[in-house]
């Protein structure tokens, strides 16, 4: 690195100009945290697509803003020279590559996720055992809600070398499953027909999505898998609530046994 | 255009199509945008001011007399739409020699009125819907015995609840092997949908009614005042003076707005969604007289309406219709789609399919009475969305979700 180059760049910058850079940061940020509590608020008065569609511009818009910002600061501080950049991102690379080697790991995969797209708000994912709706991703971390509503915060960079499971990929289509362990010995597709009225009418199925009944023969009873869409992927806990209940039902009218996890251990 | 059929049925304009071929009326991309703009912007001020979910008119123009609104946008004719869906039925080459065919209708059309009208013997369905399967297959085996039967409406004869689905799996498997005779079956569109998704299987190739274009809107719309007065009548907007009926070719070179385009896109081309717009739209004399340059001045309209009965229509942005309350959880959505699904349901019936306690149906009712979504029938025992609240509740199904009928985008 050319350090009298650096020096030479670094001289040039005087206080006002450092002055005004800070004002336009503080400008950038203010308008960053505006934005995403906007969104947030709105997507929550908001349903179906157009929720989606505004959860999606969030990243994107704080991107631009920080790309905006960047472009307009590099010119109050220093001369745009091709000298004076290599000078300055050369000493930031080296400086910030030992300092905030994490850090920047998090904010260069922030940037892949805006490119990638493995999640965005608004998605149901699953990583590293912690399953939520995707609330909002930031530059360093994304911030998912549990279904007990708990708030995760995950740093991008775990995408690195994590399994990420994501159930409904940008769409509103989450399929669920209920599952139910019952005791052999009954007629086993009547009572998968049972079940499959069971989830058509339910209010709370997307009929016009498969609707599946697995049944698998296991150590522990027959194993029933009931499976289906939810109206929304926010009524997924409700739905698979409903479908067990709906699905006891029939099987105490038909009598057969729902086999608990004690009795089936 | 107008079609020969359009000519031939003047109450059944457009004939009946194969359901595969229905479509929306078309309407420009700026509309559509306005539309969806409009739709984000009502779901969030929805919010902000709850109280506003009832119809209210923008306007202060006097309605019509309940007298004058049956002369000039009456109920269609019943026995006629029947005549004209019969001589469809055996025209239709496709159709002839089908030993019941299969007419899916959208929500209040009135066809299952004029189906019960048809001379044919009705098949009600029984007290209970709940039914074994080997109840269901004895039952239908005693309804079926003649020939010549008509089920006006097959959403009256099931209900959203596991032991609720046995009449309908029954006869569509008499209707597979062709056992159940010689007949026809009407069914409203959101049940035929819930069923072609259930049995998508299912042995019928069911027709439906020509959308309602604006063209074709017109021509019934005039077809309608005309069965009562026996004359055109002649319609003006009241904001621009200019023309909405009666139908172009009667009029000359009269100009004309887009009001019937407008009304056939909101309604989706369901003419009873249509009919009851028009008739909230009708009004008696306008807020000021239009003296444009490029419409016809008031002494040309005197020209036109001496020869017949005339009025007013109020534009579509000045008719505020009833919106679906945003803030409501999903016991309101159940039950509207559950009313939509069935063609209505008595409270009973509501808590059975959607779970829900008879408390929280009664509030839940209580407050899209209030909004002007649902209306209770005339015995007071069965609950209906209402035909002005229907493009709402429509949209906002949809929205959360729902499945909805196949008249869609």
């Amino acid at each position: 690195m050319d350090e009298s180059g650096l020096q030479q760049a670094l001289e040039s910058i005087s206080s006002v100009a450092v002055a005004e850079a800070l004002a336009l940061v503080v400008i950038a940020s203010v308008l960053i945290v505006l934005i995403q509590k906007l969104a947030s608020a709105l997507a929550e008065k908001l349903s179906g697509k157009p929720r989606l569609y505004l959860l999606a511009t969030v990243p994107l818009a704080r991107l631009l803003i920080i790309v905006v910002t960047v472009i307009l600061i590099v010119p109050i501080l220093v001369e745009p020279s091709f000298e004076n950049m290599v000078a300055i991102f050369g000493a930031l690379a080296l400086a910030i590559g030992f300092a905030f080697k994490d850090y920047i790991n998090s904010l260069i995969a922030g940037l892949v996720t805006l490119y990638e797209m493995p999640y965005r708000p608004g998605d149901w994912i699953e990583v590293n055992g912690y399953y939520g709706e995707v609330r909002s991703i930031g530059i360093r971390a994304a911030e998912i809600v549990t279904l007990d509503d708990t708030v995760i915060v995950i740093p991008h960079g775990v995408l690195w070398n994590t399994l990420l499971a994501n159930s409904n990929d940008g769409s509103h289509n989450l399929m669920c499953v209920a599952e139910l362990f019952l005791e052999p010995n009954h007629d086993v597709a009547q009572m998968q027909a049972l079940l499959r009225d069971v989830i058509y009418t339910s209010p709370l199925t997307r009929t016009y999505q498969p609707v599946v009944v697995a049944v698998t023969d296991t150590e522990e009873g027959m194993r029933y898998r009931l499976k289906g869409y939810p109206l929304e992927p926010r009524d997924q806990t409700r739905f698979i609530s409903d479908l067990t209940a709906r699905a006891s039902e029939v099987c105490h009218e038909q009598g057969v046994k729902l086999l608990c996890r004690s009795r089936r251990e | 255009m107008s079609t020969e059929t359009d000519q031939e049925h003047p109450c059944l304009p457009g004939g009946l199509i194969a359901l595969e071929q229905w479509q929306a009326p078309e309407t420009s991309i700026r509309k559509t945008l306005r539309t969806g703009v409009r739709d984000i912007l009502d779901q969030l001020r929805a919010s902000i001011h709850p109280e506003e979910q009832a119809f209210r008119s923008l306007d202060d123009l006097p309605l019509l007399t309940p007298d004058r609104l049956r002369q000039y946008a009456p109920p269609p004719d019943a026995a006629e739409v029947t005549r004209a869906i019969l001589a469809q039925l055996e025209t239709r080459e496709a159709l002839r020699g089908r030993s019941v065919p299969f007419l899916v209708v959208p929500p209040f059309s009135g066809l299952a009125r004029s189906l019960a009208d048809s001379g044919r013997r009705v098949i009600t369905p029984p007290d209970n819907l709940l039914l074994s399967e080997q109840d269901a297959r004895s039952w239908w085996q005693r309804q079926l015995s003649g020939d010549h039967w008509v089920i006006p409406e097959l959403a009256d004869f099931w209900l959203r609840h596991r032991s609720g689905l046995s009449l309908l799996k029954e006869l569509f498997a008499l209707l597979a092997s062709d056992k159940a005779g010689t007949g026809l079956i009407g069914c409203s569109s959101w049940c035929w949908q819930f069923w072609a998704n259930y049995l998508p299987e299912l042995p019928v190739a069911p027709v439906t009614p020509a959308p309602l274009d604006g063209e074709r809107l017109v021509r019934w719309l005039d077809h309608l005042a005309r069965s009562q007065t026996g004359q055109s009548l002649t319609v003006r907007m009241t904001h621009d003076g200019l023309y909405v009926l009666p139908a172009p070719e009667q009029a000359g070179q009269i100009k004309y707005s887009s009001f019937a385009q407008d009304l056939a896109s909101l309604a989706r081309g369901n003419p009873g969604v249509a009919l009851a717009i028009w008739r909230r739209a009708l009004r008696a004399r306008p807020e000021a007289e239009s003296e444009g340059d490029d419409v016809k001045s008031e002494g040309d309209l005197e020209a036109v309406t001496s020869s017949g009965p005339g009025c007013w229509v109020a534009p579509l942005d000045q008719l505020s219709l009833p919106a679906v309350p945003q803030s409501v959880g999903r016991h309101s959505s159940h039950v509207l789609h559950a009313l939509l699904l069935h063609e209505g349901l008595s409270e009973e019936q509501l808590a059975l399919v959607t779970g829900l306690s008879h408390r929280e149906v009664d509030l839940t009712l209580g407050r899209c009475q209030r909004a002007e979504l649902v209306t209770v029938a005339d015995t007071g025992t069965y609950f209906h969305v209402t035909p002005l609240g229907y493009p709402a509740v429509r949209k906002y199904l949809l929205s959360r979700g729902y499945p909805a009928d196949g008249f869609g985008e």
